[in-house]
């Protein structure tokens, strides 16, 4: 009697393992959720404490942009990168000052890390936000002429609006360029400090020249609570497009 | 006795469908299975819809019409899976000011499976992710990242296997190399392993020796790089490697109107997709099982 159980059982298995699942047919269908979908109340429930708590953060009016600021407005320049690097110089000149004695020398960033453009009106909390939604915090390399040569070459082959700070006067030519920092002649022979953020000085976007710096001044301070601070300060956005970068 | 009187009284005019009646076992229909898979990525911490003035998006998105949406398809379907490629954190405040806690609180409550890690997940640093773990009810893979010496050793698997009306479906994830892309101080000692070598690993060992029926990849290298066309990407991974029914992809925000249809090594059709960011679409794949009996497979119609 056991051994024909035995039998059976396996008779079972085996029947059991012959048998397999054929993948017959295969369909597909994205959904765009749009207006007609109603949300679903139970998780708007959720989400409301976090969101009041939040819009009174970000509806704060802090000042007023007469006009549109994007991106790519300009010729390797742009009115909003020019923005984002001249008011995260102002804010951290004096911080370095403070630190180091020293000057920064100019401020550069990426292109790619403007994640949003300043429209026409008041500007609020959440433009901060939406600019500079990264935590990245500044920090000033000191470059060697050698590290300046390859950013200029970086910025030059990249051909993309990174920002730079107004201390600049970068002339483009098709096979040369002139660029004056602080109204001097690039000279190869000093050193320069620029402000950058901690994600570009480990190599992000591929600025390996911010990389193994001769000297690197953490400042332990956001990148967007300087756009925060710097909209807090002024009445209304100045920046344009000016001379800072001319391509021939 | 009285129902075999009745069965002989039926006489001649019955024994063909009798006959068929007792011939039924073998030709007896084997139970079709379906399975939904249903998917996202690049969410970016867009926990609400777009705003109605948004220049692009107004209106669209918001986890809570996904829940609605989500709702809708397991009643139709129990046998659901819902899975994100990564990058659920960082592009509104509520990642700046909650670090993450809403993002799977919410992906909780709707029940995600599985989902991997994109690079932005590592925006509050690796201890940063670890840290909102416990809001999250499900699990995240990923077999490209080496985390031993990190805090998600053991927190994070190379794969899942999850077995839904008898159909085993082994999901694992790829990440995207993190340096450039992250600061090495976020990302700490986590480290970055070949996506295609480790492809044919799993995939061998879940296909061969986990026996899989269905097997999903959940990838954030990218759809395809045109300007860095040799860039490992979702195409590229597919071509190299076999035995992956289906990438669901990230990273690149691209949107596929729906799946691409791709060759692999073996000169198999498989599907990759990826539906754009920010939670505006939802990703919705359906696969359709016969038994059969021993191993002659027949072929798989795909209708995208």
């Amino acid at each position: 009697m056991k051994l024909y159980h035995f039998i059976f059982l396996f008779f079972v298995l085996v029947s059991c393992k012959k048998t397999n699942q054929n993948l017959i047919k295969i369909t597909a269908k994205t959904t765009e959720l749009d207006s007609s979908i109603v949300a679903n109340e139970a998780f708007e429930k959720v989400i409301s404490p976090y969101k009041e708590k939040l819009s009174s953060e970000m509806n704060a009016v802090l000042c007023y942009a007469p006009r549109n600021f994007v991106k790519n407005d300009g010729n390797l320049q742009s009115s909003l990168g020019n923005l984002m690097a001249d008011l995260c110089y102002e804010i951290a000149n004096p911080m370095f000052k403070e630190k180091t004695n020293a000057t920064i020398d100019f401020a550069m960033f990426n292109s790619g890390g403007l994640r949003a453009p300043i429209t026409k009106g008041n500007v609020i909390t959440e433009n901060a936000f939406k600019l500079m939604p990264f935590d990245n915090e500044f920090v000033v390399v000191e470059l060697s002429g050698d590290k300046m040569e390859e950013l200029i070459s970086y910025f030059i082959r990249n051909k993309k609006a990174h920002p730079l700070s107004k201390n600049t006067s970068f002339l483009i030519k098709e096979n040369d360029y002139d660029l004056k920092i602080n109204g001097k002649k690039f000279d190869k022979n000093k050193t320069y400090k620029v402000l950058t953020s901690d994600y570009l000085q480990s190599g992000g976007d591929r600025m390996n020249f911010f990389k193994n710096p001769l000297q690197l001044t953490k400042l332990n301070y956001k990148v967007r609570d300087a756009v925060i601070d710097y909209f807090k300060k002024v009445d209304t956005l100045k920046t344009t497009i000016d001379k800072r970068i001319i391509v021939e | 006795m009285e129902r075999r009187k009745f069965i002989k009284q039926l006489g001649g005019a019955s024994t063909l469908a009798l006959v068929g009646g007792l011939t039924l076992p073998a030709f007896s229909p084997k139970k079709q299975r379906h399975i939904t898979i249903l998917h996202t990525n690049d969410t970016h911490s867009q926990i609400e819809p777009f705003k109605p003035t948004h220049h692009r998006n107004a209106n669209k998105g918001g986890v809570a019409k996904r829940a609605t949406l989500i709702e809708q398809i397991r009643k139709e379907n129990a046998n659901t899976l819902l899975l994100d490629a990564g990058d659920i954190f960082q592009g509104t405040p509520y990642f700046n000011y909650f670090g993450g806690e809403l993002e799977f609180k919410l992906m909780s409550m709707l029940k995600y499976d599985v989902a991997t890690l994109g690079n932005h997940d590592f925006d509050n640093s690796i201890e940063g992710f670890q840290k909102q773990l416990p809001n999250a009810n499900f699990d995240f893979v990923s077999a490209n990242y080496d985390f031993k010496n990190t805090v998600l050793d053991t927190l994070v698997k190379p794969y899942k296997i999850i077995v839904k009306d008898g159909i085993k479906i082994g999901i694992f994830g790829l990440g995207i190399e993190l340096e450039g892309l992250v600061g090495k101080k976020l990302y700490k000692e986590t480290k970055y392993l070949d996506p295609v070598e480790i492809t044919k690993d799993i995939t061998d060992e879940l296909k061969n020796k986990q026996n899989c029926d269905l097997i999903i990849c959940l990838s954030h290298l990218g759809y395809y790089y045109k300007r860095n066309p040799k860039k490992i990407s979702d195409l590229n991974l597919a071509k190299a490697t076999e035995n992956i029914d289906l990438i669901i992809g990230g990273h690149t925000h691209t949107f596929l109107p729906k799946p691409t249809i791709v060759k692999n090594k073996q000169g198999k059709n498989m599907l990759v997709n990826q539906v754009g960011a920010y939670g505006i679409n939802l990703g919705r794949v359906d696969f359709y099982f016969d038994e059969i009996e021993g191993a002659s497979a027949k072929g798989t119609t795909i209708l995208v």
